[in-house]
């Protein structure tokens, strides 16, 4: 969720063409806008095809003339405030804030994945080097650093941001005590998923108290000592403990973190996390009985040659894996703008939608967020890859002209990946 | 009781204690004693808020509430779980104590994540961090001591609140008082040297950043150590005295003398650093979120100095011009 800028979003040429269709949009399904909750006391944004700056400070008093704001001006993108004010139309500092909803934002672009060097390519200012995967530093060509970036976003980007938003509500109903009514998870229309809390207890809470909340879900700050993490001395004896598998909050978390890592690593990646040599292998070697040690008091102290130093850092390394990469910004600002449910994503013609938590290991955000599913349109494509999109699977595409299904033209009009044929 | 009735005789013991709690605050951050007498010790603390209400001086104000908040919280410390909970539910607190009767937890209490964040993120220790607490269902666990800590936050809030409440005028003899302990305030603090910055350094032209910073001090809270650093090194190199600077830490609750002292001489160059430090760029102080945001001279400047400058160069313009 990036605070939109408004900015270049789509080649000239193809903006008529993409505004006529997110026209036809709001037109048919006016229904399908669903105003957040106390619209008359939220601040709306949008950007606007025309100056494709962003228009802020808007209000609606109800339903029904946010609807035909929207089939009389269609936005490219449509957002509103996560605030409730007095007077949303005023100036920030004349608003006068009510509360804010707690929100959170997980986006593909912040988890490194694999597929990286699958679709994302830059190519150098300068010298007009391509190379795939994360952009470099400096061209290995011509030294320069200045770069175009051409990123995509497929079904492995899209699923590792759902694993994060899982494990961000497990935080959101386990630890922090909401009701799966309480939280509202949504796919954005483009890289990742937000997740909205609208309950009372959270109005009020300040940046600071939104910071600590951050950080305990990132795990930023935490020492596992406070976690049940320990030695003490019997009968000339060092005596090792730490938490169980089902301790609450961040005992347990960290308990099965250490458990996976326990599982699954091999000595290379143990020493990577810092520990010695032969503890690594010593931990591989008795692989078995640590694993089975969890029936009791836990793998803590099995082994006589992994000191204390050395389970501190399996289990911060295990808490690590536990946390749930959320973005920081997004959650700390009390007076962010979010899209709206049910709005179309001026980067993919892709719409914003709702996600049931009971059902979320099956959504695929590729099929339900379609919102064009008639009609197709001959384009020129100047470069894609292979993606997936309803039920189809499309490119990879070099600079072809070629009849695509609405929906997939349109995400690669609105990408900038292509243009209209004249 | 009307205001009316404190200058009836029958008060002069309640007014005495009240005016005693003030005293001692004064002279030594800390309200102590007690009357054995009921009907004079409880009636003796609203009169003292008021009466410091009435003083006005917001440096009092913040010393008076985290005296009398210490005091509560030592009085809570030896009282039983239920009483606690007690205290706590006058303040909306959603707490419960916990059955333990095998005396095999290790915490007392179980308190809402809202009304803990409310209290504890002004506390720099890092088992205050929410993300080292045991927390399960939007409950977080705490000892008996942590929640008297947290009560010792809300009740310092709760009576600095008060402090700011116009209380209208007073009969005359407790003016008396007030003008009395006013002027025994005065000493004191003039004795430890003014706490506002000598003539010379001009407020008005501090960047914001400075402004900011300067406030949150002298209103008795704490700072990041950037934040700290910056404003100390910013008011050395426009020329304050390092005992200013020291005595503009003094308002905070934790202030710690030697700790001070060492860190404002290193500084500005003394205690054997011989470096004399200035403020980091307007570029570091950003990212580190100490720039609180940019005014159109700030746009033209690269550091909190060179912002300063510039204003009092076109201080000194208008003046000069005024008297021509
Ligand atoms: S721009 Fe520089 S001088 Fe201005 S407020 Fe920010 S840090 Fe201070
Ligand atoms: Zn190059
Ligand atoms: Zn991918």
């Amino acid at each position: 969720m990036r605070q939109p800028t408004g900015g270049m979003h789509i080649l000239l040429s193809p903006l008529r063409f993409v505004r006529s269709r997110f026209a036809e949009y709001y037109q048919k399904h006016p229904s399908a806008i669903q105003p957040p909750s106390a619209i008359e006391r939220r601040e709306f944004g949008f950007v606007l095809f025309k100056e494709k700056i962003m228009a802020r400070h808007k209000s609606f008093k109800n339903a029904e003339s946010l609807r035909s704001f929207l089939k009389a001006v269609v936005p490219l993108d449509v957002y509103y405030s996560s605030a409730r004010y007095e007077k949303p139309e005023e100036k920030m500092e004349d608003k006068g804030r009510t509360g804010t909803d707690l929100i959170f934002d997980i986006d593909a672009d912040h988890i490194p994945t694999p597929c990286r060097k699958d679709h994302d390519r830059w190519i150098c200012s300068s010298c007009g080097a391509i190379g795939k995967g994360a952009t470099p530093g400096k061209c290995s060509s011509c030294g320069e650093q200045k770069f175009q970036e051409e990123t995509w976003f497929c079904e492995i980007c899209l699923d590792s941001a759902k694993t994060e938003t899982m494990k961000l509500i497990d935080f959101l109903m386990r630890d922090l005590g909401f009701s799966s009514e309480e939280i509202e998870v949504s796919f954005s229309g483009h890289r990742g998923y937000h997740i909205c809390v609208e309950s009372e207890e959270v109005q009020t809470l300040d940046q600071m108290a939104r910071r600590e909340i951050v950080e305990y879900i990132l795990g930023i700050g935490l020492e596992t000592e406070f976690h049940g993490l320990g030695e003490r001395s019997e009968e000339r004896s060092r005596i090792l403990f730490g938490p169980g598998l089902d301790g609450s909050g961040w005992r347990g978390r960290i308990a099965r973190g250490v458990y996976e890592l326990l599982l699954s690593a091999t000595p290379e990646e143990l020493q990577q996390i810092g520990l010695r040599k032969k503890v690594a292998s010593n931990l591989t070697e008795h692989r078995e009985l640590l694993l089975e040690s969890w029936k009791g008091k836990g793998p803590w102290g099995v082994t006589k040659d992994v000191g204390f130093e050395s389970w501190k850092k399996i289990a911060r390394h295990g808490a690590e894996k536990q946390s749930a990469k959320i973005d920081t910004v997004v959650t700390t600002d009390i007076h962010r703008l979010i899209r709206l449910s049910n709005t179309l994503h001026g980067k993919t013609g892709l719409r914003k939608i709702e996600v049931p938590i009971t059902g979320i290991e099956q959504f695929d955000p590729l099929e339900r967020a379609v919102a064009f599913k008639e009609g197709s349109a001959t384009v020129v494509v100047s470069y894609a890859p292979q993606f997936k999109l309803g039920n189809g699977t499309y490119g990879p595409y070099q600079g072809e002209t070629i009849e695509l299904p609405m929906a997939a033209a349109l995400l690669l009009l609105c990408k900038g990946r292509a243009k209209m044929v004249e | 009781m009307k205001i009316g009735d404190l200058a009836s005789p029958e008060y002069k013991s309640v007014l005495d204690r009240a005016e005693d709690r003030i005293e001692e605050t004064i002279l030594f951050g800390a309200v102590t004693g007690q009357s054995d007498k009921d009907e004079v010790e409880i009636p003796s603390f609203p009169i003292a808020v008021m009466m410091v209400a009435t003083i006005g001086v917001s440096f009092l104000k913040r010393r008076y509430a985290l005296a009398e908040a210490r005091r509560a919280s030592n009085l809570l410390r030896n009282e039983r779980e239920d009483k606690i909970t007690l205290i706590a539910n006058n303040f909306n607190w959603k707490i419960d104590s916990v059955e333990d009767p095998t005396n095999s937890l290790t915490y007392d209490f179980t308190l809402h994540y809202t009304d803990f964040l409310r209290n504890a993120t002004g506390f720099h220790d890092k088992k205050w961090k929410l993300v080292n607490k045991r927390m399960s269902n939007g409950e977080v666990c705490l000892t008996k001591n942590d929640v008297v800590r947290l009560l010792e936050e809300e009740i310092r809030r709760y009576i600095e609140g008060k402090l700011d409440t116009d209380v209208g005028s007073l009969p005359e003899t407790l003016m008396n008082r007030v003008n009395r302990l006013k002027r025994l305030l005065r000493e004191k603090r003039g004795e430890a040297r003014p706490l506002e910055p000598s003539k010379e350094v001009l407020i008005n032209a501090f960047p914001p950043c400075i402004r900011e910073l300067h406030g949150t001090i002298t209103s008795g809270r704490n700072i990041s150590h950037i934040g700290r650093f910056t404003l100390t090194s910013f008011l050395i190199n426009i020329g304050m005295a390092t005992e200013d600077v020291v005595n503009l830490f003094r308002s905070l609750p934790d202030f710690n003398e030697r700790l001070t002292r060492y860190q404002v001489e290193h500084i500005a160059g003394g205690r054997g650093s011989r470096t004399k430090y200035v403020p980091p760029r307007c570029d570091t102080l950003r990212t580190h979120g100490v720039c609180p945001s940019m005014d159109d001279v700030c746009r033209k400047v690269y550091r909190p100095l060179a912002y300063y400058r510039r204003k009092l160069r076109v201080a000194q313009r208008s003046t000069s011009e005024e008297e021509t």
